[in-house]
């Protein structure tokens, strides 16, 4: 692949120049290769644009699509936290989810976790029911 | 004043460390004109650069309601270059080519939900430049003045498919999907507001009839009366700090009913005429249908939930024994009192109270589907909405759609501090209803209870305007259908020249068709102008809410949406204002301008909004400290009250109890026949005739005050009510003073609390017998 300008690199990921320079500036991008006039962008760039786009599509922010690609380490070599919660869905089942996941996707989870709940409730009733019958 | 503050030089400092700050955009200054229809404003941008390399900045910032952006100036040393408008495709071509070339470059584009990204490029080193914004937008007017509001912060807001985090600790960041918003870039927001840019402002206002006052119940303000009709306002303070919308309140000693009209520079003639509710007759009395709908989203936790629950609980007690409700709690998803419309019953009232006691703030804001729900509880029998929200929603354009395609009136309440006023405005208008909104430290009462009042009776429906004289006038915006008591009906229009004749408006009040008249003259005037650019400036909102986008399957969908987006793309070439489809662009050659130069791209971060939590949106450092204090609390069933909420917020809010809070609570014990509650019809007339003096006491009558159909109520049920002989005389000399507008000096409230006892009646005797010896001049 041959080396492009800006706005061909913006036309053929369809990502705006704009966006791409802003990701060069919160370190998502590598900067151009050469400086001033005769900047140009290669196939690094298209595949580092292609992860990000790919990234944004499970619900990373920038800044976390930052952090994976920075390693995910910290300076004092602790991994970064994240908050979770914790569902008691059942006297004997506990489900923990991650806290700081997208809005919808905190959505599907919490119905599978009802959906859950429902039938580990039903279960219980009907071992119930055939305890009581079998008696 | 601190030390550090009186060595404040050009940059602003931090607050504590007396540190010069290292800001891209340094300060926001509005300047402009307020009128009755509409306000015409320009925003100074200051940006400076303390980078090493040039930068490229981009300003968010989120239209006012009914507004369009005009043009820009940007200048700096040896230069100053005015903006053009061009389709959105061209002027971001024409910028990045500007750009790339090394020339300082500037765009103003809007996106959905009247987002815009002011971007400037090519900044040098130590450079300064300031872009002058001219913004046109409208005014929420009522019968007895007129509210403005201006959006110093941009709230953020919920979508679904949002990406939402911590860019650093204290530091939200919003990103929304790029196939429904493009390349929009949303601001940061910043917990900590001492470190931002400041704000500043300086407006006039000319409100048509004589000012009776202008204030602000969200900063702090000098105000100046120049004549009757004129004055200025400012910010009092030096400086503030872009965390909460500005909020203007201007109010006339008189409804005020005009017209405003003058010849544009194109020689057309334009005019706005406005005709106070009050001049359509009086509001029918029917039994009405309402279903409340309160947005109990993340973002309202705290003061804005304590603030919407008090309004519902205060519209409920106003409700009469014949009229219905319904009652819709959403946040991400939806829960109803009742699946249908209920009776006005004391029982049903005391469980929709109960309901609403167990109302907290949480989750996401999908007020589509609370409309939805309360569309559904109205099904057959129609009636009004009543929606409670901050409006903090991204995707808009397609609630509107939906709004629109439910045919069911819908009158906002906007709530907190950076509600979106654009869009509720919009939404109340293309329904046909009536919105306004309050702000965090003012009264729930008035303006809750004023809006509630008119809805569901319209004074007038079926309102048709038609010119006599004017040649081909063009009625345009289409007038309101219906007028609803409080805000008046506003009518746009224009002629091809100098014109004289009137307009005759017809409207329907109860059964009865009625008519009027209004002389309009158009002659040479400055005002043509201005009104040429608020008319332009509101038919491009209208539009800009019509445009759904993404649009629907299939050929049709796409031939509409290409059809609504000309029809926009020729609205900003008429009038000469930027919208979604044109955009303003300015490039500026300056000597030494390096072609290639890659800018580094930075964002400026504005305020939360004052009274919005930061852990309600973005989750991370501060809200896992929620987090450990709800697993603390003993809650069986984790389902559902986990997110979002911050307990101790709204206990907070409930301490101060100012009278008219507790006025509130009063108005919301009254039962549906009218009466207070009681053991006995004793008891219960007593505890109404305190009730009545403690409503008088605050300025309320029958016929006005926030209160006065809580007066009219009680006063109702006081003349009915079996009572002996002594206590029959003392209630009839209160009454008779409640019809003059009178009131007694008395603690009413203490002795009410205490619970009344039969003693009361005495006291109250002996207040009437002082009052009546005071009128007739006897000692």
């Amino acid at each position: 692949m041959t080396e492009l300008t800006l706005a061909e690199l913006a036309e053929q990921t369809g990502v705006p120049e704009r966006t791409i320079r802003y990701y060069i500036a919160r370190g998502l991008l590598p900067p151009p290769i050469r400086a001033g006039r005769g900047a140009c962008y290669g196939p690094e760039h298209r595949e580092a644009l292609e992860r990000i786009r790919r990234l944004q599509a499970r619900g990373l922010t920038l800044a976390e699509i930052a952090r994976r690609l920075a390693g995910e380490t910290r300076r004092d070599g602790l991994p970064t936290p994240s908050p979770w919660w914790s569902y008691p869905i059942a006297e004997d089942v506990l489900v923990w989810v991650r806290a700081d996941a997208a809005p919808w996707r905190l959505k599907q989870v919490r119905e599978a976790l009802l959906d859950l709940a429902a039938r580990l409730r039903t279960n219980q009733q009907e071992e119930e029911n055939d305890r009581d019958a079998g008696d | 004043m601190p030390a550090t503050e009186a060595a404040v030089g050009f940059a602003p400092r931090q607050a504590a460390t007396g540190e010069e700050l290292d800001l891209a955009m340094q300060s926001l200054w509005l300047a402009g004109r307020i009128l009755p229809v509409g306000a015409h404003l320009v925003v100074r941008h200051t940006f400076r650069s303390q980078e090493q390399k040039p930068i490229e900045v981009i300003y968010s910032f989120a239209l006012p309601r009914d507004a369009a952006l005009r043009r820009f100036r940007v200048s700096g040393e040896g230069f100053s270059v005015r903006s053009e408008l061009k389709p959105v495709q061209e002027a971001v071509r024409a910028y990045e080519d500007g750009l790339q070339a090394g020339h300082l470059s500037t765009l103003a584009r809007s996106y959905r939900d009247g987002v815009v990204n002011l971007t400037l490029g090519n900044l040098r080193p130590g450079e300064a430049v300031t872009v002058l914004l001219e913004i046109l937008c409208g005014v929420e007017l009522h019968d007895d003045g007129l509210r403005f509001r201006f959006p110093f912060t941009l709230a953020p807001s919920y979508h679904a498919r949002a990406r939402v985090g911590e860019a650093a600790p204290g530091v939200g960041e919003i990103e929304l999907p790029e196939d429904e918003f493009g390349d929009v870039i949303l601001p940061r927001w910043a917990a900590e507001v001492s470190g931002l840019h400041e704000i500043g402002f300086r407006l006039t206002v000319e409100a048509g009839a004589e000012l009776a006052s202008v204030g602000s119940p969200s900063h702090a303000v000098d105000v100046k009366l120049e004549n009757g009709r004129r004055g200025s306002v400012m910010l009092a303070r030096e400086r503030d700090v872009p965390n909460r919308d500005l909020v203007l309140d201007v109010r006339t000693r008189e409804a005020w009913s005009g017209t405003l009209a003058g010849l544009c520079r194109q020689g057309q003639g334009h005019f706005a005429i406005v005709i106070p509710s009050s001049r359509f007759g009086a509001r029918p009395e029917e039994p009405r249908s309402v279903v409340f709908v309160l947005d109990r989203s993340g973002s309202m936790s705290g003061a804005p939930i304590a603030q919407a629950l008090k309004a519902c609980e205060a519209c409920l007690a106003a409700l009469d024994s014949q009229d219905r409700f319904g009652l819709v709690v959403f946040d991400d998803h939806v829960e109803a009192f009742r699946a249908e419309l209920v009776e006005c019953s004391r029982e049903n009232r005391d469980r929709a109270r109960e309901f609403l006691a167990g109302v907290d703030a949480r989750g996401g804001t999908e007020l589509a589907a609370g409309l939805k729900a309360a569309a559904r509880i109205l099904r057959d029998e129609g009636g009004d909405i009543f929606l409670l929200t901050d409006g903090q929603v991204h995707g808009t354009e397609s609630i509107i759609e939906q709004a629109r395609a439910a045919g069911i009136r819908i009158h906002c309440l906007g709530i907190g501090s950076a509600s979106q006023d654009r869009f509720l405005a919009l939404l109340a208008r293309e329904t046909g209803g009536v919105s306004r909104f309050l702000t965090p430290s003012e009264r729930v009462d008035r303006g809750a209870l004023e809006l509630f009042a008119s809805v569901g009776r319209p004074v007038a429906t079926d309102v048709t305007v038609e010119s006599e004289g004017l040649g081909d006038a063009r009625i345009e915006p289409k007038p309101a259908g219906q007028v609803f008591s409080g805000t008046p009906l506003v009518i746009f229009g224009s002629t091809q020249g100098a014109a004289q004749g009137a307009l005759r408006v017809r409207w329907q009040n109860g059964g009865e068709r009625r008519a009027l008249e209004v002389p309009v003259e158009i002659g040479p005037n400055s005002m043509g102008e201005t009104l040429r650019l608020i008319r332009g400036a509101r038919l491009i909102s209208d539009w800009e809410s019509r445009t759904e986008e993404p649009p629907e399957e299939g050929a049709l969908g796409q031939r509409r949406q290409r059809r609504a987006q000309e029809r926009l793309r020729r609205l900003s070439e008429t009038y000469g204002l930027a919208s979604r489809e044109m955009a303003l662009v300015a490039v500026v050659e300056r000597a030494g301008d390096q072609p290639g130069e890659l800018p580094k791209t930075t964002v400026v971060p504005v305020g939360m909004p004052e009274d919005v939590e930061f852990g309600a949106y973005f989750p991370g450092v501060r809200s896992r400290m929620v987090y450990h204090q709800l697993l603390r609390e003993p809650k069986g069933q984790a389902f559902g009250r986990v997110l979002l909420c911050q307990a101790d917020t709204r206990a907070k809010a409930r301490k101060a109890r100012p009278s008219w809070d507790i006025l509130l609570e009063l108005a919301s014990a009254i039962e549906p026949d009218g009466g207070m509650p009681g053991d006995d019809d004793e008891e219960r007339a007593l505890a109404s005739l305190l009730a009545l003096l403690c409503f008088l006491a605050e300025g309320n009558t029958e016929t006005s005050g926030p209160y006065r159909r809580h007066v009219q109520r009680l006063v109702a049920f006081l003349e009915k009510v079996s009572l002996n002989e002594r206590h029959r005389r003392i209630a009839d000399g209160v009454l008779e003073l409640a019809r003059r507008g009178g009131s007694l000096p008395g603690n009413w409230l203490e002795l009410l609390a205490l619970g009344p006892a039969p003693d009361c009646w005495n006291r109250i005797a002996e207040r009437l017998a002082e009052e009546a010896g005071r009128t007739s001049g006897l000692p």
